[in-house]
């Protein structure tokens, strides 16, 4: 009633005025003072309006106490009344509930607010801000239930990306799109994390919409696009930074390692290695091998669009070095991008995403035993880094080698030129359907070179290519014929191309105000396609890395010259539809529906069905919710099913791809043998996810989400043991994959955002997230009680495993419970340790039977998982006066480590824990003797298992841009500065290199056998925009 | 309208659901299991594939010495190939490496020469009948391991078994194995010539020889005599004894006269250590060698199965054999004329003092990096020297104690050393006597031990009743679906 007097009175005004009719103008811009154009400028209460130009400005006619309504999606609206002035500049303020922002889900977009499932999103500029390599280093710690681990710190280095726990032995992988183009996990490397507009991450039943590939989660990562109407913008970055090691070990030198040396071989009744133990510091081995590194990377990317199309285009380069192998562990990446969107015809529009990137990398032998820090820790300080001008050869150890010479004659180099591409057309039927096809595909060529000079490391070095000192090569006798084995070069090239075809139709309307229905019905196949070529060339004449080309090789008749091929080919092709339902934005409720074919799998279980089902209720939207301190509360529930079908090609068929050699007539002949044991009733992992979720808004600035989940995964896709009697254990023969085994993961997940804006300019962003997981295997294969994973030490036993009741790839061994003080206590003990003497670890008696058994498992028990309890991160972003101050901060917490990096030998180097070894009654309880002779203190045993809880300052960023009034003058919209570090420090008591130590196969996860680390990177750069 | 679209739904579906021949797509440039047998080249290749798994009785040599008092286990530690180090302590248990390869690669073979006999009716050629009998003569060396080590094993004969079929899986009593492994053997007796036109294959000789064994192992003695006259008299091969003891291990003397049944290495393959049952050389003459030596005329190796003192002092001073089996590492160094610049490296894995001088990595004999793993130095499996010591035994317990002597004193006379006379018993451990002689190094002593009754007097540890038979590896058991009974004791 109210309302309608009010229009009549306003309708009077009108009148009155109508006379006087005058010209306004002005200028929109957003609160940075960037003209925002496409702006909707409307008189309120009639169909006069009009839209801002490239540059802000509009022109409009309204009289004197008219209302301008000025509105764009993303800014607050903003209602001004005409006064006496022609001139009405008007400044917006971005909306600040994130619950209006768009984010992207399967085959569509939705506003936060009204989704069902549960999404997280992580903004482009939050990614970019991180000055990280790879996007999903830029993602730890952004996302509750998303935990990266890293498996290498090394420059092109991989991290794991788990989306709600570990949930099989196999592919843990999510599935990936970029801009709807299948991108593989491993291939993160070549996308530029500049280039991101946003990462959006469906991770629980929902995520069903891509059916037989989803179980790992999805993400959906979308490229910068350009906004029509906006007038060309130019971004110029650039920064330039210098790595160094974030930490060094606590190794022996010369002095202490020769007095425990002694001690050892005097224990071991053997001679005393040195007669004088009075030899200083010695050799630092770590000072040698780490060094300072640059980083840098440079970016340039133009925005824009004209009424009918937008665009982005860019470049960037980014190289890295290594600070272990400096230009040996190189990465380099150029990124072009053109990203092009049209409007070919009334309501047809085209979009165009191509992104090129060229990389170039170079590898040093890392993480396992041989790699370079391996033999870093390992190797004695009492050998100087060079004798006579030749690295020194390590002659007392075995199978440790001069780090220095490694990398030296390490020639490890790799090129990839991918294109990733989609072309689509979307064609709006009516109001009600939208019809979208496209093509996307992702073609990469990756060349490798990998040289192998004549090399002497030393007598009896396994990586040895030449015979002796001299670099004489190894002889070969093939019949009559004597062959010289030189240098070689292997090279490979593989091409990988991934491509979908889609189509699908889009459908949304609104019934009676308050029923709305939305579609989507599709189809969509997915083809891959991969072949690669090898060739190793001998005999490359120097020795010369210059000349190191197959093209060069110089091998006697091509005797020993090597050539390989493979060429691989997998299907998927589905339909799906999701049907939406809404009454009056209150309630939702949302189902899915995909039928997935894969060419994995025979014909007995090629098809597999994936419904999922989710629900939402905004509680505050109902009459009877008083508004309070909450602005918002939605409760949101899923369930669905799906799957992953990542098990390697032609599984359920025996191929005879296994190997068959023997020798007759002193040579080699090979034939043919079965590989995998074939299993035609192979069928895909399912994952059936239950998800309870909780969004809220509070006090006008605090977003709230809770999710609950229950993740079980079943049939997981093994290939598991089996009988011996099935003959699967030949050369090239592997037991048949086979569906055995579930696992459950549950967990919570916590997301907290605060925002405050106070006029005095001060703007602060909070965000924390917080899961909580636990992790267990409910079944392993029928009869098996375990499936064993990495091994400990050199010929060691196996350390974890797969095993019913405990978390996937949990470490067993001995517990131990302090140090034997003496015979008379070894021999009062209720509990014999066959061999123990004073000094050795006291192991534990799990089964009681009074005896420690090493012989069989009564003994070994759970000593350690790999999967942390708890994942933490928090971010914060404030700017104040055109400063601006960021921070990342990441936690993982309750997962172990097994320090697997200590070579057990004789003479090799040892951590500075051995100082405090026991050495007589009460000297320690901790660290045992030290003994060259037979010791059961190198079994595994929770001795070797640590706490690997850290907490890391991942990036802090501290940044300023000139006031525009200066930025004016410059003919430019925007200049920023910045100095930053990331991994500046890390809160451990993990005694290695760096404490995220990840794994592709979740059995190896946690297993430190010398990680290359994160560097600690001090950087400074610029962002020039305009 | 609202009908179109209906429809347009409609056709996407049967679109799809008629896309799925999309999904029918073949392995490329490889061959399916069930669709060879083609050719004759295929039944050749399969066999080849047969042979492989010879290469991995490597650990014979390791397991038969290690177990017995010729050699200690050796190694970087106690924790360097576990399993051998329990079977040097006899504490070995139901979970050991070792064993369990030894029952998976020798299934594997069994398996893969099986495949073999499931196809051998597709095509018919001629030389089809010599591939399956070295076929058989491969199932049978494979069973007879088998049986060997543990006892009573699953037969399976002419089929490959099935993933559902394991659970059913029952352990074949051993006089069953001995009688498949023996018409096997004579089934390739039958078909294989005296002498083959390639080296490596399986002769006529090496199925008597092999079948000589069985028998012998079965104590069937007068049997085993006639089995293994059939070489020594007959000798159409002509087998003879190679005169130097010495360098009869040397590569270069590979192939000689001397070899009946002979594992084929080669040098030319590289190999890792993540695959074993990989590698085209012999793993255990790398592994043989000094830790970290640095000197002429040996290689540097891991110090595995190291003679011990009382094998040493068991050879008389003058028997060279005692030379050609045991290399007394310091003696040797102290003989080079430069002995200050030669060094090598004590394992903690144990120390003798002596090395394995039979298998062992010589410097002029190594393969292609990592040469720890692919030493071109064959495995003897029988040699004629076995064969007359066999024979000899095979006589005395069945009543021949003249010709048990005569064949006995041709191998000692091959080493000047004087001729026995004993009769009866005596006689009998002269013959156990020179079979250590003969033979330490070899992978022989154990199970010589174990079938003549004579372990539980001279292996510390051994249990009668017990440590005759290795256990079943346990998970082995499981995987067979828990119902066969480990052996006793175990």
């Amino acid at each position: 009633m109210k309302k309608i007097l009010w229009f009549c009175l306003a309708m009077c005004i009108n009148c009155s005025l109508w006379a006087q009719t005058i010209a306004i103008s002005g200028t929109v811009t957003d609160e940075t003072g960037e003209p925002l154009p496409g702006v909707s400028v409307l008189k309120v209460n009639s169909t006069v309006g009009t839209v801002t130009d490239l540059d802000g400005r509009y022109n409009i006619n309204a009289s004197q106490g008219d209302q301008l309504r000025f509105s764009f999606i993303g800014f607050t609206t903003v209602t001004r009344t005409v006064g006496s002035s022609t001139t009405i500049d008007v400044e917006m303020d971005s909306d600040v509930s994130s619950l209006d922002e768009v984010v992207v889900v399967g085959y569509g977009t939705a506003k936060k607010k009204e989704l069902t499932g549960a999404t997280s999103q992580v903004r482009g500029e939050s990614i970019e801000k991180m000055n990280m390599p790879r996007v999903d280093q830029a993602l730890q710690g952004k996302i509750a239930g998303v935990n990266i681990s890293t498996n290498s710190g090394a420059p092109g280095g991989t991290s794991n990306i788990r989306i709600r726990g570990v949930s099989t032995s196999g592919q843990n992988n999510p599935l990936i799109l970029v801009d709807g183009v299948i991108y593989d996990a491993e291939g993160l490397n070549a996308l530029n994390p500049n280039d991101i507009e946003s990462v959006n991450v469906l991770k629980d039943g929902t995520a069903g919409i891509y059916g037989v590939r989803a179980a790992n989660g999805v993400i959906l990562i979308e490229t910068k696009k350009g906004a029509v109407n906006s007038k060309p913008s130019f971004n110029v970055g650039a920064y330039y930074g210098v790595q160094s090691t974030a930490r060094q070990l606590d190794l022996l030198n010369s002095r202490e390692y020769a007095i425990l040396k002694n001690e050892a071989f005097a224990a071991g009744g053997q001679p005393l290695p040195f007669g004088n133990t009075n030899l200083g510091l010695g050799t630092d081995w770590q000072n040698a091998v780490f060094a300072e590194a640059p980083i840098q990377e440079y970016n340039m990317s133009v925005t824009g669009g004209t009424a009918k199309s937008s665009y982005s285009i860019g470049g960037s380069y980014f190289a890295q070095e290594g600070i272990v192998g400096g230009p040996k562990a190189n990465f380099e990446r150029y990124n072009a991008r053109i990203n092009f969107t049209t409007e070919l015809a009334p309501r047809v529009r085209l979009t165009n995403v191509l992104l090129y990137t060229h990389e170039q990398s170079s590898t040093i032998p890392q993480g396992g035993i041989g790699s370079v820090l391996y033999n870093t820790v390992n190797a004695y300080p009492t050998e100087p880094l060079r004798i006579d001008g030749r690295y020194s050869y390590l002659d007392n150890v075995n199978d440790i080698i001069n780090p220095l010479a490694q990398m030296a004659n390490t020639y490890n180099d790799a090129w990839v030129n991918k294109i990733v591409g989609k072309e689509e057309i979307s064609y709006e039927i009516n109001d009600k359907f939208t019809a979208v096809g496209r093509a996307g595909y992702n073609y990469a060529l990756v060349d490798t070179k990998n040289f192998n000079p004549l090399v002497w490391y030393g007598t009896g070095k396994a990586p040895n290519t030449a015979r002796n000192a001299n670099l004489d090569p190894v002889i070969l006798n093939i019949g009559e014929l004597e062959i010289e084995r030189g240098a070689n070069v292997s090279e490979a090239r593989n091409t990988f191309f991934d491509y979908n075809l889609e189509a699908f139709l889009n459908y949304a309307e609104t019934f009676d105000e308050d029923h709305r229905v939305r579609g989507t019905a599709g189809v969509s196949y997915i083809g891959n396609r991969s072949m690669g070529l090898s060739g190793v060339g001998f005999n490359i004449p120097n020795n010369d890395p210059a000349l190191a080309d197959i093209s060069a090789n110089q091998a006697a008749g091509g005797f020993l010259n090597n050539v390989g091929s493979f060429q691989t080919r997998q299907r998927l092709t589905s339909v799906f539809a999701r049907a939406e339902y809404d009454y009056k934005q209150r309630y939702f409720i949302s189902g899915i529906v995909r039928r997935d074919g894969s060419s994995n799998f025979g014909a007995n279980n090629r098809i597999g069905y994936f419904p999922s089902i989710s629900t939402a209720w905004i509680i505050s939207e109902e009459d009877f919710f008083g508004s309070g301190a909450i602005d918002f509360l939605k409760f949101r529930a899923s369930y669905g099913l799906s799957g992953n079908d990542q098990i390697g090609l032609f599984r359920y068929r025996g191929l005879l791809n296994g190997q068959a050699s023997y020798v007759f007539n002193d040579l080699i002949v090979n034939g043919a043998a079965i590989g995998t044991t074939s299993n035609p009733d192979l069928k895909w992992e399912t994952t059936e996810q239950t998800n309870f979720g909780v969004d809220a808004t509070f006090f006008g600035g605090i977003d709230f989400t809770a999710n609950y989940f229950i993740k079980n995964t079943r049939d997981l896709l093994f290939q598991p043991e089996v009988s011996a009697l099935l003959g699967s254990y030949g050369a090239g023969g592997f037991p048949p994959v086979i569906n055995a085994g579930n696992v459950r993961n549950r967990g919570i997940e916590l997301e907290l955002g605060y925002d405050l804006r106070r006029a005095s300019g001060l703007n602060i962003r909070l965000d924390y997230n917080v899961t909580f997981l636990d992790n267990k295997v409910t079944s392993v294969p029928t009869g098996l009680d375990f499936i064993p994973g990495a091994p400990f030490g050199v010929g060691g036993s196996v350390a974890t495993r797969f095993e019913v009741g405990y978390p996937i790839g949990y470490f067993v061994g001995y517990q131990t419970d302090g140090i034997w003080q003496s015979e008379e206590e070894i021999a009062s003990s209720s509990v014999a340790q066959p061999g123990a003497r004073p000094g050795d670890l006291r192991f534990v008696d799990q089964n009681g039977d009074g005896q420690i058994n090493f012989g069989d498992d009564s003994d070994r028990t759970m000593i350690g998982s790999p999967i942390p309890n708890v994942i933490m991160g928090f971010n914060m972003a404030m700017d104040f006066k055109g400063f601006d101050l960021s921070a990342n901060v990441y936690a993982a917490l309750g997962q172990d480590i097994i320090r697997n990096y200590e070579r057990q030998q004789p003479y090799a180097n040892m951590l500075s824990y051995n100082l405090e070894r026991w050495t007589g009654p009460g000297t320690t309880d901790t660290y045992p003797r030290l003994t060259t002779g037979q010791t059961r203190n190198t079994v595994f045993s929770d001795f070797y298992v640590e706490d690997g809880s850290f907490v890391r300052l991942r990036n802090v960023t501290l940044g300023y841009t000139l006031p525009r009034t200066v930025t004016e003058n410059l003919k430019i919209s925007s200049l920023r500065f910045y100095v930053a570090a990331n991994n500046l420090f890390t809160l451990t008591r993990y005694m290695g290199f760096d404490p995220d130590v990840g794994a592709g196969n979740p059995l190896f996860a946690g297993v430190d056998n010398g990680i290359y680390p994160q560097a600690r990177t001090v950087m400074g750069g610029l962002n020039i925009k305009f | 309208m609202r009908k179109i679209y209906l429809s347009i739904i409609l056709a996407m579906g049967i679109m799809v659901t008629s896309c799925d021949y999309l999904l029918d797509i073949e392995p490329e440039y490889t061959q399916d299991a069930e669709n060879f047998f083609d050719t004759p080249e295929d039944y050749e290749r399969a066999l080849v594939g047969v042979y492989d798994l010879l290469q991995t009785s490597y650990l014979h040599i390791w397991i038969g010495e290690i177990a017995s008092d010729n050699s200690i286990a050796g190694g970087e530690s106690v924790n360097d190939s576990r399993g051998l180090h329990e079977i040097d302590n006899m504490t070995h248990g139901g979970v050991n490496t070792e064993l369990r390869d030894i029952m998976r690669w020798n299934y594997t073979g069994i398996a893969r020469a099986n495949y073999i006999f499931e196809h051998k009716d597709k095509i018919d050629f001629e030389g089809k009948d010599q591939i399956l009998a070295e076929a058989k003569f491969l199932r049978a060396y494979y069973h007879f391991v088998l049986t060997t080590y543990f006892g009573d094993v699953p037969l399976i004969v002419d089929r490959r078994l099935s993933l559902s079929e394991v659970s059913a899986s029952e352990r074949t009593p051993r006089s069953q194995v001995y009688a498949q492994v023996e018409a096997d053997l004579n089934d390739a007796i039958n078909v294989l010539p005296d002498q083959q036109a390639e080296i490596g294959r399986i002769t006529k000789g090496a199925a008597i020889a092999l079948l000589g064994k069985v028998q012998l192992y079965q104590n069937k003695f007068s049997e085993a005599a006639q089995t293994l006259d059939r070489i020594i008299s007959q000798n159409q091969a002509g087998y003879d004894l190679f005169p130097d003891f010495e360098t009869l291990f040397y590569v270069i003397n590979e192939n000689n006269s001397e070899d009946v049944f002979t594992v084929q290495y080669s040098g030319q393959q590289g190999g890792d250590y993540g695959c074993f049952v990989c590698l085209q050389g012999n793993p255990a003459v790398g592994f043989h060698g000094v830790r970290q030596y640095t000197g002429p005329f040996y290689g540097d190796g891991n110090s595995y199965n190291l003679p011990t003192q009382d094998l040493y002092d068991f050879f008389s001073e003058n028997d060279p054999r005692r030379e050609g089996t045991i290399l007394d590492i310091d003696a040797f160094i102290s003989s080079q004329p430069n002995a200050g610049e030669i060094s090598y490296a004590v394992g903690a894995g144990g120390h003798t003092g002596y090395f394995n001088n039979k298998y062992i990595k010589r410097l002029d004999e190594r393969g292609l990096p990592d040469d720890d793993l692919t030493s071109p130095l064959n495995y003897r499996v029988i040699r004629y020297a076995d064969v007359l010591l066999m024979a000899a035994e095979a006589f005395q317990q069945s009543g021949n104690d003249e010709r048990a002597r005569t064949e006995l004193n041709k191998v000692r006379q091959r080493v000047d050393m004087p001729a026995i006379t004993s009769s009866g018993n005596q006689l009998l451990q002269d013959i156990y006597r020179e079979r250590r002689l003969e033979l330490s190094g070899e992978g022989y002593r154990f199970f010589d031990l174990v079938r003549t009754g004579r372990a539980s007097d001279v292996i510390q540890g051994f249990v009668p009743g017990k440590h005759e038979l290795f256990p079943i590896p346990q998970v082995e058991i499981d995987l067979a679906g828990g119902n066969w009974q480990q052996n006793p004791n175990y």
